[in-house]
């Protein structure tokens, strides 16, 4: 009888176990079936005669590779890594403590809420420019330009989350005696985490364009010129290779933020 | 339902018979001239050879881009007809195969070496200091490294600036204190002060500014109406070089660039009379000897692979088009 428990008791993990583990391996799955196919999508149009300066998939993969191995890439991403992790630094800390005060501080509110919607709003890549005059060639116009394009996104998000907490909850810790400090850590910041991390990955998103547009506009160094130069001396595929390995560390830097959200706060198990 | 199929079929006819306007719009035979560089005074020497060439059918225009590799991309996919710029090296990695060529040297190198006189006084005093250019690749890079050979000298650093406008208020502000600028620029610089600013002695350099490029097969179909358009642009470098005067009278006549702003309109004749003393406008469209003396150039500074003697001029020139042009004009 223990036995015949202990078997269907096992016998009970291990279908959830299947349930567990199926749809994530499936994900796994399908998200490498996609990357697959739209690299093959690029592989035909790029083998089909569509443009010179549109080379295939294979072609790009290789540039990719020599250009890791010819050291370009790690001499382009030390001019462009320092101003992109300052930047990213305060467009995260300072979005979000933005975003959390103003959602708190009603009296903040009317203060930097036009600011941010209208740099929310505004065509960034038309500032850039005009960010030479006041900061010169430095790098401190681009992270300026990685704040002002990254920051409003991470601090309205922070913003709507924190507005957004159930009132029911609010009232159940005001019927628990609970003090401010307590309701702002326990109900407030937990309520709000999707919304502030849904703005933080916009916000890393916004960051990377920062940096990339600020490097064209500018002054084209880094990644920036990378991708000038190479068009200029029509090698595409190594072009197209830069814009592929900045697309990689975004993402990467995405699915960092995704592991850190999980492990600040996990997911409630079934 | 029914409603919905209409409103649906309503949308894709609007957004179809939108389409069929925008490329009827561009389906014309106007041969567009795409350059990385604002169309100001400057430019007048190749509108003055448009106006004349409309007068004999010929429809062409000028386009500003945003930069020189852009310029490129544009011809070799189509979307202009003709760049203005330089692309040796772009077609030195296509190689022979390269669907584009030159055909037609429009302005030679007119850069100059502007500094700051209280810190720099020639170019020894350069050796281990940074310069500012306009970007990697470009004629000011090849300057550079032309001139880091002739004076046995070492830049510390070369930062990109692009823009000769932006370079000049970087030099008056204190920011940079040697770059290389174009002649309005310089004029502009030197005049803001003339004793903080000086001019270093380039000396003998013998290099393509500006070329004319398009895709073989576009210079194959339009040959006649290209041939006009190179005559009257040879017509108008004889005629600027015979009088630099010329360009700002015509611009009243022929009403061009009617909103360019007084300052700029005053540049003008001091900007062709500097060109022509520096020999900037070649009469006969350059051809084989420009082609030539751009390999020794852009070798010596690094712009192309060399050895310059290996490299074939027929992979990045078409010089049938523009001796037809001069036998005709002569």
């Amino acid at each position: 009888m223990e036995n015949q428990l202990k078997y269907s008791q096992a016998n009970e993990d291990s279908k959830l176990n299947i349930t567990k583990v199926g749809p994530k391996t499936s994900l796994l799955f399908f998200r490498i079936i996609s990357f697959f196919l739209v690299f093959l999508i690029w592989e035909l149009a790029g083998r089909s005669d569509i443009s010179i300066a549109f080379p295939p998939f294979s072609k790009v993969f290789l540039a990719f590779i020599e250009m890791i191995l010819s050291g370009e890439f790690v001499e382009a991403y030390a001019d462009s890594l320092p101003p992109l992790l300052i930047g990213l630094l305060i467009t995260v800390v300072g979005g979000v403590i933005i975003g959390v005060s103003v959602g708190l501080v009603r009296s903040a509110e009317w203060f930097i809420m036009p600011l941010l919607i209208i740099f929310q709003t505004a065509p960034v890549s038309a500032l850039i420019p005009m960010l030479t005059y006041i900061y010169g060639i430095s790098d401190t116009s681009k992270i300026v330009a990685i704040v002002i394009l990254g920051m409003p996104l991470v601090a309205l998000n922070s913003y709507k989350g924190i507005q957004s907490t159930n009132p029911s909850l609010l009232e159940m810790s005001a019927s628990f005696l609970a003090s401010r400090t307590n309701t702002i850590i326990f109900v407030i910041l937990p309520s709000a985490q999707k919304m502030i991390f849904a703005g933080l990955r916009l916000g890393i998103s916004g960051a990377f364009i920062g940096i990339v547009l600020a490097e064209l506009l500018i002054t084209p160094t880094g990644i920036g010129d990378l991708i000038t130069y190479n068009r200029f001396i029509a090698r595409y595929d190594k072009m197209f290779a830069t814009i592929v390995s900045i697309l990689a560390i975004a993402g990467l830097t995405l699915s960092l933020m995704r592991v850190f959200e999980d492990w600040l706060f996990p997911k409630e198990k079934n | 339902m029914v409603y919905l199929i209409r409103k649906i079929l309503a949308t894709v006819s609007f957004i179809i018979s939108l389409l069929a306007t925008s490329s009827l719009a561009y389906a014309d035979d106007v041969i567009t001239f795409a350059e990385a560089d604002t169309i100001t005074g400057e430019s007048l020497i190749n509108l003055i050879a448009f106006e004349r060439a409309k007068a004999r059918g010929v429809n062409a225009e000028a386009i500003s881009l945003q930069s020189d590799d852009l310029v490129f991309q544009a011809v070799l996919n189509g979307q202009v007809e003709i760049g203005v710029g330089s692309a040796y090296a772009a077609m030195q990695t296509l190689g022979a195969d390269a669907p584009v060529r030159n055909f037609y040297q429009l302005k030679k190198l007119g850069f100059l070496c502007v500094v700051n006189k209280n810190e720099i006084k020639s170019w020894k005093d350069l050796d281990g200091k940074p310069i500012t250019i306009h970007a990697r690749g470009s004629g000011t890079e090849a300057i550079s490294y032309y001139m880091e050979k002739v004076h046995d000298i070492k830049f510390s650093e070369m930062s990109f600036v692009p823009g000769s406008e932006v370079r000049g208020v970087a030099l008056m502000k204190g920011t940079i204190n040697a770059t290389f600028l174009d002649i309005t620029n310089t004029r502009l610089v030197l005049a803001s002060d003339p004793d903080k600013f000086g001019i270093l002695d380039l000396g003998d350099v013998d290099g393509s500014d500006s070329l004319l490029f398009a895709r073989s097969d576009f210079l194959k179909e339009r040959a006649g109406d290209m041939q006009i358009l190179l005559e009257e642009l040879m017509r108008s470098a004889r005629e600027i070089n015979a009088d630099p005067t010329l360009p700002a009278r015509l611009r009243e006549e022929m009403g061009l660039l009617p909103d360019l702003p007084q300052e700029l309109v005053d540049e003008i004749t001091p900007y062709f009379e500097t060109a022509v003393k520096q020999g900037m406008f070649a009469e006969d469209g350059g051809g084989l000897p420009a082609a030539l003396g751009d390999f020794d150039f852009l070798v010596a500074s690094g712009g192309l692979k060399g050895p310059a003697s290996n490299l074939n001029p027929d992979n990045f020139w078409n010089f049938e088009l523009l001796e037809k042009a001069k036998s005709a004009l002569n």
